[in-house]
């Protein structure tokens, strides 16, 4: 049901139920235009973008903790040839890094690329299926952030600010545009991998922004979103029953005083009724296909990153705004095996390649790519060199502001391109940098912003999501 | 440049000389010139030097009437002449200004103030707020308005002219349900009600008076504090570790507010209490209010980062919580639109630089706080010893028996043996036991029991009982509070303005001072710094223009919900104009003025008590048809608006009207029953379970609930509650269906819902309609209507009848492990009630303030 649907038939349980009603032609009408007027100022109602828009929804895959862009997708010969040679000193003057000390010996990616697709796209053989699908994607060789910890750097990638308190882009989207369905949170936030995301519940915060556009944390584990289920031993009749009661009084309530914030709030337990219906059904992944289910390699009852990424398609396609994934465990050091180049960076890669793959494939069967954004990556990048923390054996890289690689598709970006290029040892851009600014700017592009003049004013500062200078630029070279 | 603004004020005229009510003819600078240039021009003509275009600033007269080869911005009394408005009705995009690129079109509602703004003599003067509030007639009273103190004076005047009507005044109920939840934060109980109902005609001051002096007064009112001081149990930033040691600064801050510590006095304890002659602990305990900025403890985070990001905290947080100013913005660049220049805001910045706290580990500097429950722990483990030693020491019953039978066990040995080691006595022992007890003194008793100390077992025993007992008391550590200390005089830092804020681009050094354009800087005495205290002593002068308003305006917001000046964060230029101008200046006048001179002398109280106890406050919130149309926003006040409660008080209110609230007062922050799963967050050094209250601690009131940062809890944070990591002025009320969700189906409501079915079962009376009238009446604090409790009773039938059948789902709905089915309790009765009772705590008329 779409948005108009759902206020007028609000309004005409309203009208109808108006019979025990005494108020005055006067004080209806005006009680109607502030019903109206509350629904219309509903936070989440659908809005038209001020400009000609491409996508109308994003799904945001947030690798946290920093994929090494060089074992995946920036494959460098060069680097290969010099493994394990010293880093040219050049590299090492005025550098500050999170861990590594001394003399760092240069790593070259122990994984085999190959080139797919027209494209010719360099995957790591640890991608078959994002291989696969080269043509789909806009890589993104040449991102930058100035930010080298992981809580400082997911913020500005997600909120534009380093620090805590600012909107996220989540946010600023549903603030932007609403939501279509209002039977489900507008900006759904899903988690895997064991872990928030370091920059914590501030990576979806709402900021300045009203608490409604806040990014809805919903889980694999207990109840998807907090509350939805009605207490034990109460059901769904009993539910419906007390908010008839609950209706009636409200109803009394607002003839007696009115107030149209009790109009709103009629209307909100309404909503949060047929929340407690929806959202179970669309967070229910055993409702697909055995195929389906396949493709992502979903199990249902886990929080895995494959389910989150098809109810992701789920979710998109029910009409919610933003959906937000964040996995973790890409903090790839080396202090051992579990964080290490060998082992835990070929798992992340087995439980994330496939679903990527699939969900990409699912939205393009299914005609949402085109609407849909779709934006993989991490919060910056890995250095060309083995961190050797402490003397460590195991194989890793150290954080790495200066390049990394990401990939977008769907939501009017070129598909089967390669954008930006790093040096030949992967250490600095060498060409079309992209940075942070610059991919916050693109993203509001592409959903019919201008990412210039999109601002909420909080504390005598018109704050924007690409920050208070116009450095960003939109990315003209990977718009379709 | 500020100074030349304030210098070229054309006439320091009473603040709203022009703006008063029927002077709708001519444009005023402050109330409608100011805002417009401001936020349409100031951009690249305003006070930042570094954005001016065409080197011409609106702000300063003197720039704006500049010749400029034959043209000028503003030519006074000639519209047609001056270059200004050629350009802003201008359709040419080369011409036109604002620039089409800007995006900030003037409307010709604007245009057209600009130009009687002229065509009057483009009189410049100081932003209002900026200007000394005078002291002001109180209105004349309008006919027939009914008036109980100066505030309804002043806003039945505007009513009027507004032509609207003042509301008749709510009923006794609705007015105590009121008063109790905005003084304390609950609602009345039972017997409060009808002590109320029953009583004389003053009743309702006698309640103001009793609920300012209860103790839930000061908790209340601390929630506004801790918004404000961004308080929280947690570090912040990624990792957010947890901070076990804050909480006495809240203790400190309940207290303080209840004792009514005058504002001002209260405020600079907080601000410089370390730097207070002869500062006691209690000062220096207050100071912890701008410890609660964030410290980042994340591997490879530069200390100095965070600390410099804590430094710009306190600067900003001052500002804005004392004087309603948004400094933060001239940390990169000069103010756009007030007069902080980029230097000023590092002169400011210096002042609060000198701290020793350097975003550590440890959180140094702290300092040790004795507080109420380790006091307690001691008296504790005092009194188990002293019981002890009554029980085996040397002057008890049991010792002395014991030494009787070790007596009497020697002394026949003595005459016929030959010595042996038991007998072998240091001569005074054997002389004293040579004697009657009753022939011996106090010495020789001494020494007998002395000697005797290590043969007892009775003692022993007892000594190693102590001895675990003194362990544990070695154990007890007193919190350590940190706390704001200054640098000793060796080891001051150097400040630098920091270029676009960055802490690795020092620019200029600077030295502490105040921004000149608000008051006089103050003076300072010989060998006095410009340092925290002068900075407090400054914001407390009787000339700074801002400090009384912004805090008159902020206990008002509290209570009407929206403030005279809406914006309650920006007094600046760019924030709103007063509602009521006058009655604003009144009441800071007021409030500043000692009481020997006829003022409140910074009484929080007593400005609350004025509030509530007015006419004012006191309408019904019942909107007029007039007031519909008129005035949708009730911003002159015909009627008291209507309020939702805020997040700790919906917790309160569910736990108190369903009886179980604690009110326990202070101590440790409590962790209630919330979710599983919502604090695993990386790096945090495995503080990822969250420790669940046990007892009544699941049930206090919510100001004491541990608040972490990254992970609020989560049934506040749906009702606006902020994340506190840094300062908010105010939360911005939302309406959703999330919240439809925590009423409904939050365990802590479902919870109190089960209770308040047990209190409608024992408390109540009568039949089930009767039970529902009482239970109504209870929740909503208003006699209750037919059609309420025909609407409930339906429910209560329909539900009774569905449990009958369904033993199970009944016992389940209305029973938990600490709530078990009553004696005698029919579980699908109780069932129906845990039905009504949820659907009562989710009333539009219970979550909302009437």
């Amino acid at each position: 049901m779409n948005l108009h649907q759902l206020h007028s038939q609000t309004r005409r349980q309203f009208l109808n139920t108006t019979g025990q009603f005494s108020l005055g032609a006067i004080a209806l009408q005006s009680l109607i235009g502030h019903a109206s007027a509350a629904s219309s100022g509903n936070p989440l109602a659908m809005k038209a973008p001020p400009l000609p828009s491409k996508a109308k929804a994003v799904i945001y895959l947030s690798m946290s903790g920093a994929p090494p862009s060089l074992d995946m997708f920036d494959w460098k010969p060069e680097l290969k040839a010099k493994d394990r040679m010293d880093c040219p000193e050049n590299f090492l003057k005025g550098e500050k890094f999170a861990f590594i000390k001394g003399k760092p010996k240069l790593l070259g990616s122990p994984y085999k690329f190959a080139q797919y697709g027209q494209s010719g796209t360099w995957v790591s053989e640890k991608l078959p299926f994002m291989a696969k699908m080269a043509d789909d994607l806009c890589v993104i060789r040449s991102m930058n952030t100035d930010q080298f910890n992981h809580a400082p750097a997911e913020l500005m990638i997600y909120t534009g600010n380093m620090r805590n308190g600012s909107a996220s882009m989540g946010s600023w989207v549903t603030y932007g545009l609403g939501t279509e369905n209002q039977d489900l949170p507008g900006f759904v936030v899903l988690l895997s991998g064991g872990s928030d995301p370091t920059g914590g519940k501030a990576c979806w915060a709402n900021g300045f922004l009203p608490g409604a556009y806040q990014g809805v944390q919903c889980r694999a584990v207990g109840d998807p979103v907090l509350y939805v289920s009605d207490p034990a031993g109460m059901s769904r009749e009993t539910r419906r029953r007390s908010l008839d009661a609950l209706k009636k009084i409200n109803q009394g309530e607002a003839e007696l005083f009115g107030d149209p914030e009790t109009i709103t709030r009629i209307e909100q337990y309404e909503l949060a009724y047929r929340m407690q219906a929806s959202v179970p059904d669309a967070f229910n992944i055993a409702k697909e296909t055995p195929e389906t289910l396949a493709m992502y390699g979903a199990k249902p009852g886990e929080g895995s990153f494959a389910n989150n990424c098809l109810l992701a398609r789920r979710l998109i396609e029910k009409g919610v705004r933003f959906v937000q994934l964040f996995d973790w465990g890409w903090d790839i050091h080396g202090t051992g095996a579990h964080d290490d180049l060998m082992s835990a960076f070929p798992k992340k890669c087995l439980e994330t390649d496939r679903a990527c793959y699939a969900l990409v494939q699912d939205l393009k069967q299914r005609g949402l790519l085109d609407s849909t954004l779709v934006v993989w990556g991490g919060e910056f990048g890995r250095t060309p060199m083995n961190e050797a923390r402490g003397g460590s054996k195991a194989l890793g890289r150290d954080h790495h502001p200066h390049c990394f690689t990401m990939w977008m598709t769907g939501g009017g970006i070129k598909r089967g391109i390669n954008y930006g290029a790093t040096d030949e040892l992967g250490y600095h851009i060498a060409e079309n940098k992209v940075g942070v600014r610059d991919l916050q700017a693109t993203i509001l592009h592409q959903l019919g912003f201008d990412p210039y003049q999109m601002n909420y004013r909080y504390q005598g500062l018109n704050n924007r999501l690409i920050g208070p200078t116009n450095e960003g630029k939109i990315v003209k070279g990977i718009l379709a | 440049m500020s100074l030349r603004l304030a210098s070229l004020v054309v006439a320091l005229l009473p603040a709203f000389a022009l703006a008063e009510p029927g002077a709708g003819k001519g444009v005023d600078f402050r109330r409608d010139v100011l805002p417009v240039i401001s936020s349409k021009c100031f951009h690249c003509h305003g006070p930042d030097e570094k954005a001016r275009k065409a080197k011409l600033r609106l702000d300063v007269r003197e720039d704006a009437l500049l010749d400029r080869d034959g043209f000028r911005a503003v030519v006074p009394g000639d519209p047609a002449k001056s270059e200004m408005m050629l350009r802003i009705t201008s359709k040419d995009e080369e011409e036109m200004m604002p620039p089409p690129k800007e995006d900030k079109p003037l409307t010709a509602a604007e245009a057209e103030i600009l130009r009687k703004w002229i065509a009057q003599g483009a009189d410049y003067s100081q932003h209002w707020a900026f200007v000394k509030p005078q002291q002001i007639d109180v209105f004349v009273q309008p006919p027939g308005a009914r008036t109980r103190n100066e505030v309804d004076n002043f806003i039945t005047a505007k009513v009027s002219e507004q032509g609207l009507r003042q509301s008749p005044e709510a009923d006794k109920m609705t007015l105590l349900r009121r008063v109790s939840l905005d003084l304390t934060g609950l609602p009345p109980t039972a017997e409060e009600m009808s002590a109320f109902i029953n009583n004389t005609a003053d009743a309702y001051e006698h309640e103001v008076d009793r609920l300012l002096a209860s103790s839930a007064y000061g908790e209340k009112w601390a929630r506004m504090w801790l918004d404000l001081a961004r308080y929280a149990d947690s570090r912040g930033y990624g990792s957010d570790q947890l901070r076990m040691n804050v909480w006495p600064w809240r203790e400190w801050l309940i207290g303080a507010l209840n004792r009514n510590v005058p504002y001002d006095q209260f405020s600079t304890e907080m601000l410089a209490g370390d730097l207070l002659p002869g500062a006691t602990p209690e000062q220096m305990v207050a100071t912890g209010f701008h410890r609660n900025t964030m410290t980042n403890v994340e591997g490879g985070t530069d200390d100095e980062e965070y600390r410099v990001a804590a430094v710009k905290d306190r600067v900003a947080t001052t500002m804005q919580v004392w004087m309603g100013l948004t400094a933060g913005c001239a940390q990169c660049h000069s103010h756009k639109f007030d007069p902080i220049s980029q230097k000023e805001y590092y002169q400011l910045f210096a002042v609060f630089n000198q701290t020793e706290d350097a975003d550590r580990e440890d959180e140094s500097p702290r300092m040790p706080v004795k507080t109420k429950g380790e006091e307690e722990q001691r008296a504790k483990l005092n009194g188990e010893i002293a019981a002890i030693e009554a029980r085996g020491g040397v002057a008890s019953a049991a010792f002395e028996a014991e030494l009787h039978q070790w007596e009497a066990k020697i002394a026949p040995l003595a005459d016929v043996l030959p010595p042996t080691k038991e007998r072998d006595l240091p001569a005074n022992i054997a002389a004293t036991l040579a004697l009657e007890p009753s022939e011996r003194s106090q010495q020789q008793r001494t020494e007998l029991n002395e000697f005797f100390r290590p043969k007892s077992k009775i003692f022993a025993a007892a000594a190693k009982e102590i001895e675990g007992k003194r362990a544990q008391m070695a154990k007890i550590k007193s919190v350590e509070l940190p706390i704001m200390r200054e640098r000793t005089a060796d080891k001051r830092r150097k400040t630098f303005l920091l270029n676009k804020g960055n802490f690795l681009a020092p620019g200029d050094e600077v030295a502490a001072a105040i921004p000149v354009a608000f008051a006089p800087p103050p003076k300072l005495a010989q060998g006095e710094e410009m340092n925290r205290l002068a900075l407090a002593r400054w914001i407390f002068s009787a000339d700074n223009p801002l400090t009384a308003r912004v805090a008159v305006n902020r206990f008002w917001a509290q209570i009407f919900g929206t403030g005279i000046v809406e914006t309650e964060e920006d007094f600046g230029t760019q924030g709103q104009f007063p509602s009521h101008p006058e009655l604003l200046d009144w009441l800071a006048v007021k409030f500043q003025t000692p009481k020997a001179d006829g003022g409140l002398g910074w009484d929080m109280k007593a400005l609350l008590r004025l509030i509530v106890t007015s006419q004012t406050y006191r309408q019904s919130s019942k909107v007029s048809a007039v007031a519909a149309q008129k005035d949708v926003r009730n911003r002159w006040l015909s009627h008291y608006p209507r309020r939702r409660l805020e997040a700790e008080a919906l917790r309160d209110q569910a736990l108190a009207l369903s009886g179980l609230l604690s009110r326990k007062i202070g101590g440790p922050s409590v962790y209630p029953p919330q979710p599983d799963g919502l604090w695993s967050v990386a790096f945090n050094g495995g503080q990822n379970g969250y420790p669940t209250s046990k007892g009544e601690d699941r049930f206090r009131r919510g100001l004491y609930t541990f608040w972490r940062r990254t992970a609020p809890n989560p049934t506040m944070f749906t009702f606006d509650a902020p994340s506190r990591e840094s300062c908010t002025i105010r939360r911005m009320p939302t309406n959703t269906p999330l919240q439809a969700l925590v009423t409904l189906n939050d365990p802590v409501f479902v919870e109190c819902a089960q209770s308040l079915a047990r209190r409608i079962v024992s408390d109540a009376k009568g039949d089930a309609a009767s039970r529902i009238r009482w239970a109504l009446e209870l929740c909503l604090c208003r006699p209750a209507t037919d059609a309420q409790v025909a609407a409930l009773r339906e429910l209560y039938d329909a539900e009774l009848a569905n449990y009958k059948g369904n033993t199970a789902a009944a016992t389940q709905l209305a029973t938990n492990a600490a709530l078990p089915l009553p004696q005698g309790v029919d579980a699908a009765e109780l069932a129906a009630w845990t039905v009504v009772s949820n659907t009562l705590l989710s009333l539009d008329g219970v979550l909302m303030k009437n």
